[in-house]
């Protein structure tokens, strides 16, 4: 079972609607209470990082994430659920991210055109147990700010400058590419990450 | 640098397909879920949905078709049509769109740009443009759908949409539309001066259309009728513009 943090800043449906066509259960949680803490807890985030924060912070979820990740427990971040997976960000310098990742986000640019949106090749820098040693491929991105590569960085794209597309450590995981918009390698990548934190599928519809 | 993108555009009105020749004469052509899945597996890298629906009953459709195209699409989709308040951008993310397109309600009220970009993000926000030729400002604004000219010139208000915000455009070419005569290059050219990506629309007849706007600059191609009635595959005209030195992502086609 997968639990979908729904603090009202992540694409929910689009979510819920791949992980129902790849064969996972999930279930939406609007505060910690509400959600399986043995599950797998799955941080969307779309939009701005400060109003991500604040949000979580609001519901509580900031402090039980605190605590899961002092725990390892499996989580995975997409897009603004990466970046606040980060030290921090230069959206919001006065808000602290959940530090799992060294390094901070940044804006893109100058010299090319933010947000960064569409699909660029993306590549592995780094071995991990939950991907292919080969997996390369086209991933959809929309964002306008974007995390350094640092030793947690196991994919990278560039736009301008190179930067972290997937990062890991322990079992944290992060995309900032939407993984279940990217087509048939993103649906790949993205099931290689469930199966890898401990998720498995069901039969698939 | 992204790929360049290829984009079918699909209009929607009571919860079916229909495409409009220059903006009249509707025809249907089945439902959204159905014609955004083949897109999807031909290699479309984003679909564009306009819902053109006026009544009552078209809007409250709505949220069932862009669910269900949220739970079948493996690439990213945009909606537009009828949002006129910062709520509608919410309620269309919340119900699985990646983006939502503003068009006369950014014309007669700017500031729901600036509120919507501060809400969801300018990445989530397209503001789509009706520019029609014009013989005193180069190309003029027009709003509800092409039928009511502004006193907007279009350069300007692209340059302004940027201002507040806007993540990207979807730019439509009036002259055009519909024509098959190729995209108004002149259009694109001033457009692509702009900090953020350009998405061509109205006039693609051929694959050489497609390849002289982006050359002009345009970041991604849309098209309806082309790619609806099959007189070219998107597979095809991908591969064309890849052939000759645009980046296009080419992958096996998802299956699942």
């Amino acid at each position: 079972m997968i639990t979908l943090l729904d603090y009202g800043a992540g694409n929910l449906a689009s979510l819920e609607g791949a992980l129902e066509a790849m064969g996972y259960a999930c279930q939406r949680a609007e505060n910690p209470a509400a959600a399986e803490a043995e599950s797998l807890w799955l941080l969307p985030g779309d939009g701005h990082y400060h109003a991500a924060q604040r949000s979580l912070s609001e519901s509580g979820w900031w402090a039980a994430l605190q605590s899961r990740i002092r725990k390892d427990k499996p989580l995975l971040g997409i897009c603004v659920g990466l970046q606040l997976l980060a030290e921090g960000s230069e959206e919001a310098p006065e808000a602290p991210g959940l530090g799992v990742f060294p390094g901070f986000v940044r804006r893109l640019g100058p010299g090319v055109k933010v947000p960064h949106m569409g699909w660029s090749m993306t590549g592995r820098t780094a071995s991990h147990p939950a991907f292919e040693e080969d997996a390369t491929g086209w991933l959809y991105f929309v964002h306008s700010y974007a995390l350094d590569v640092s030793g947690c960085t196991i994919f990278s794209a560039q736009h301008g400058r190179p930067f972290t597309a997937v990062a890991a450590k322990g079992r944290v995981l992060g995309f900032q590419p939407h993984p279940e918009k990217s087509g048939a390698f993103g649906r790949s990548l993205l099931h290689h990450s469930l199966l890898w934190l401990g998720e498995t599928p069901q039969e698939q519809k | 640098m992204p790929a360049k993108r290829v984009i079918p555009c699909l209009d929607v009105k009571d919860g079916c397909v229909v495409k409009g020749i220059q903006f009249k004469h509707l025809r249907g052509l089945g439902s959204p879920v159905e014609l955004a899945r083949r897109y999807d597996a031909e290699g479309a890298d984003e679909v564009v949905f306009l819902d053109i629906s006026a009544s009552e009953e078209g809007r409250s459709t709505q949220e069932s078709w862009v669910r269900q195209v949220a739970r079948e699409l493996t690439i990213p989709f945009t909606v537009g049509g009828g949002v006129a308040k910062p709520e509608d951008f919410t309620r269309l993310l919340r119900n699985g769109a990646d983006k939502v397109a503003v068009n006369t309600a950014a014309v007669l009220n700017p500031e729901l740009v600036r509120r919507a970009a501060a809400l969801v993000g300018s990445q989530c926000v397209v503001a789509a443009v009706d520019a029609k030729r014009d013989r005193d400002c180069g190309w003029r604004v027009f709003i509800k759908g092409g039928k009511e000219a502004t006193g907007l010139a279009a350069l300007p208000w692209l340059q302004r949409l940027q201002e507040l915000g806007a993540g990207e455009i979807l730019l439509t070419s009036m002259d055009r539309d519909g024509t098959l005569e190729g995209f108004d290059l002149e259009l694109l050219r001033e457009a692509a001066k702009l900090d953020i990506p350009v998405i061509a629309s109205g006039g693609a007849g051929t694959e050489m259309h497609f390849l002289e706007a982006l050359e002009a600059g345009a970041d991604a191609v849309l098209a309806a009728t082309l790619f609806h009635e099959g007189t070219l595959p998107i597979a095809q005209l991908k591969q064309f513009l890849s052939d000759r030195g645009q980046l296009m992502r080419l992958e096996e086609p998802c299956k699942r």
